[in-house]
């Protein structure tokens, strides 16, 4: 036995520990900070922090997760939190454990510090999160524009179209001027075309063939040939006429085809100027969006951040995690059990308690969090629930699962019984009163499968009183009628209905008092502000009636003008046509006339009839 | 350095000091690493070995030096050999119950590489082992007189490095 050789040994392993001691900790707390942080978009903080690689434990003091949409918030954090890694996956370098308490949950806390997170580059392809989540933002900015509140249903229309630019008149304009350089262009055409010269040239020739001037067969026979070249001629004329013709008619029309899209212009102005003079168009939808649109909307799309990240992260992990390269001469392994096939990380199982800013108790069970959900079988199931002492309850209950060859997530969150003393139901001004009593509910329900989507999330409103009084006398009259109208309303429910896929999407808002807001405004402003519409529609089509009249006018003429040419040109054409025609039927009669006398001078003088 | 020293004490070890079965273990360890992939648990033990018993560790490294080019135009060769033996019907129930076992599944013996090599320089190790020390023997009686009067050998003594390292050895004691 060699003793430096055992005393080096043990020199190696008391480095090893040494380092380990040192470096680890501060190593491994700052690689989950940066990782965890991408996936949330904000920084993610661990207090207390320490790894024991020989214990093979993971504890800390506090894990703050900052929401991304408020950097000086927290989403949750967690208080001290302590859990085992399972040995023989760690040589595999799979990170499996089988439990793990998180105490001292909370939601929304606020930071002592910004948890502001400088986002890597990631140059990403836009998916179908991004195009769902930018659709339900569209909606949401379209609901904001629909401001019932500021509606008229009265309009001064001339001071009303003197703001405005009328696009028609000046598409009008664009299309005259175009045309213009067409028409001009055809007169060209019509004017330097080589059809009428030939014409010439032919009616010439024909004109210098002087039948009775032809003495023999012979000569007939040699007028003939020249005959048949100048109907050959002739028809090609024909032909280049026929295709001038078709040319003409083919550019004529998609020029001439703005003219018949005059009506739509005027049509999109009317509809611009109905936008700007603010009437509304009294629909159950119209209504619904604008009172509880954005709320709704903007709540949904928070959901579907969340199940975004979810989906990419177990998407992206089960798509590279088992791709094995098999470098030159690496060798292949081969598998005899599925016992090493463990995914890259595994939380069996997380046992939450903790308690939200509004004081509900929480606790609930997260299971199976896996980088492979193929490898352990289960999808990840988050059930966490919980009420306070006055039986506000929230429950939150999702399955994501990445079993399947399509991704399915579906989240199910109920926050039920909560007051709404002194809030408001809607941030829209057609509601500006706060509530003097009742009981809200927010649910969502949300599945996706792929790029398929079938949410429904609502609120609900019960046993609630509005307080008029403090907003004092209404503002206008639409304000009144509405008040009148929801006065006796104790129960106010919406439901926002995102379904189809985002190539297709079907985005619906409705609420139990739209009805009642349509009715109220159909009974009494509707006409006010039919009056109005007609009123600008008649004044819009005034005013680019002359333009309209000027423009149609200049086509019609013009194309007369160019069709009278053509036909011109046709009808030389088809006059020396004809006349070539004549011309070979006369030569053909007196090649036999002269054929004729030329056998009876033979006969009159040797007797045989030819 | 650490290398010179160990190549220049192989020499002198060659000449007369050392056992020749010292040289040989230290021979067939390093070939035993130097054929296997090298980021395997046996040859952790395998240096834990070639660190606490008494072979020499120059050898050691020459051989691994040697036998590793050697591996890389014989790994196509270990590859096969791996494959026969993983799915030969007789071993299969051999295979699975070793696989379960995680301190053997720790070995990777389940790599066609990993196992053809080492089993190869299992295998290599019975005959080069006697072979060694035969050739030791034989060098020191036959050819170890003629080395040292090499050209090669006159400059290699004759050299700064070398003289240098004598002089350091020296100091050390």
């Amino acid at each position: 036995m060699r003793i430096k050789g055992i005393i080096l040994i043990a020199i190696i392993i008391g480095i090893g520990f040494g380092l380990n001691l040192f470096f680890t900790n501060s190593w491994l707390k700052n690689k989950i900070e940066y990782n965890a942080s991408v996936v949330n978009e904000a920084k993610v903080e661990f207090d207390g922090f320490d790894f024991s690689l020989f214990q093979l434990k993971l504890s800390w003091d506090r894990l703050q997760v900052t929401n991304p949409s408020n950097t000086m918030t927290n989403t949750f954090e967690t208080g001290a939190t302590e859990f085992k890694m399972e040995f023989w996956p760690l040589l595999w370098k799979k990170v499996i454990v089988e439990n793990v308490q998180l105490m001292g949950f909370q939601l929304d806390t606020e930071r002592e510090t910004d948890g502001y997170f400088e986002m890597p580059e990631i140059d990403e392809e836009p998916g179908f999160f991004s195009e769902l989540t930018s659709q339900i933002s569209g909606e949401i900015a379209k609901n904001a524009q629909t401001q019932l509140d500021e509606i008229k249903t009265s309009v001064n229309v001339d001071s009303l179209l003197a703001k405005m630019d009328l696009q028609a008149a000046h598409k009008m304009d664009s299309l005259k001027t175009g045309l213009e350089q067409n028409y001009s262009k055809w007169e060209d055409t019509f004017k330097d075309n080589p059809i009428e010269k030939n014409v010439a040239e032919i009616k010439k020739s024909v004109e210098g063939l002087e039948v009775p001037k032809l003495k023999n067969p012979k000569e007939a026979i040699a007028a003939l040939e020249d005959v048949k070249k100048l109907a050959e001629q002739a028809k090609k004329l024909k032909t280049e006429t026929e295709q001038l013709k078709k040319d003409f008619e083919q550019d004529f029309n998609s020029t001439t085809s703005g003219v018949g899209q005059i009506d739509g212009w005027i049509k999109d102005d009317i509809a611009s100027a109905v936008s700007v003079a603010k009437l509304p168009d009294f629909d159950v939808q119209n209504i619904g969006s604008a009172l509880f649109g954005g709320n709704l909307l903007g709540d949904f799309n928070t959901y579907i951040e969340y199940l975004a990240v979810a989906r990419e992260y177990g998407s992206r992990f089960m798509s590279s995690e088992e791709e094995e390269k098999i470098e030159r001469y690496e060798g292949k392994n081969y598998e005899f059990s599925d016992k090493y096939d463990w995914p890259g990380l595994w939380l069996k199982k997380i046992e939450l308690s903790g308690r939200t800013n509004t004081q509900i108790d929480l606790s609930g069970l997260i299971t199976n969090i896996s980088s492979n959900q193929k490898k352990t079988g289960y999808p990840i199931l988050i059930d966490i629930g919980g009420s306070d002492k006055n039986n506000v309850s929230l429950s939150v209950k999702s399955e994501l699962n990445y079993l399947g060859a399509e991704p399915k997530e579906n989240v199910e969150v109920v926050y039920d019984g909560f007051s709404l003393n002194k809030a408001k139901i809607s941030p829209s001004k057609l509601l500006p009163y706060d509530l003097k009593a009742g009981k809200g509910e927010i649910s969502a329900s949300i599945n996706l499968i792929n790029r398929k989507i079938n949410s429904e999330m609502s609120y609900k409103a019960k046993g609630i009183v509005f307080d008029f009084e403090s907003e004092g006398k209404p503002k206008n009259k639409i304000e009144g009628v509405l008040r009148d109208a929801i006065s006796d309303v104790d129960m106010v429910y919406a439901t926002a209905i995102v379904d189809g896929t985002s190539d297709k999407l079907n985005i619906k808002v409705r609420s139990n008092i739209d009805d009642l807001f349509v009715n109220a405004l159909k009974n009494t402003v509707q006409k006010e502000v039919d009056a109005a519409k007609k009123k600008i529609e008649a004044k819009v089509t005034e005013e680019v009636a002359a333009k309209r009249k000027e423009v149609e006018k200049y086509a019609s003429e013009k194309e007369a003008q160019l069709r009278a040419e053509y036909d011109r040109i046709e009808a030389s054409v088809n006059e020396q046509l004809q006349k070539v025609e004549e011309k070979r039927e006369e030569l053909e009669k007196k090649k036999k006339e002269l054929e004729d006398s030329v056998k009876g001078a033979i006969k009159k003088k040797i007797g045989i009839d030819f | 350095m650490l290398l010179l020293k160990y190549l220049s004490k192989l020499l002198k070890e060659l000449s007369s000091e050392a056992e020749p079965s010292q040289l040989a273990g230290g021979f067939i360890l390093g070939m035993i690493i130097g054929l296997t992939p090298i980021m395997s648990f046996h040859n952790l033990i395998i240096v834990v070995l070639i660190l606490v018993l008494k072979v020499n560790i120059g050898m050691a490294l020459l051989s691994f030096t040697v036998f590793s080019g050697v591996a890389y135009l014989a790994d196509p060769g270990f590859h096969a050999f791996g494959v026969w033996m993983l799915e030969h019907d007789g071993l299969q129930s051999l295979w699975t119950s070793i696989y379960d076992n995680e301190w053997w599944a720790m070995t990777r013996f389940y790599n066609t590489v990993v196992l053809g090599s080492f089993v190869s320089a299992l295998l290599l190790c019975v005959p080069m082992f006697p072979l060694t020390i035969y050739l030791i023997k034989n060098y020191r009686t036959h050819i170890h007189a003629r080395v040292q009067k090499t050209k090669l050998m006159q400059a290699l003594k004759g050299s700064k490095i070398y003289s240098f390292y004598q002089t350091v050895n020296k100091v050390r004691g």
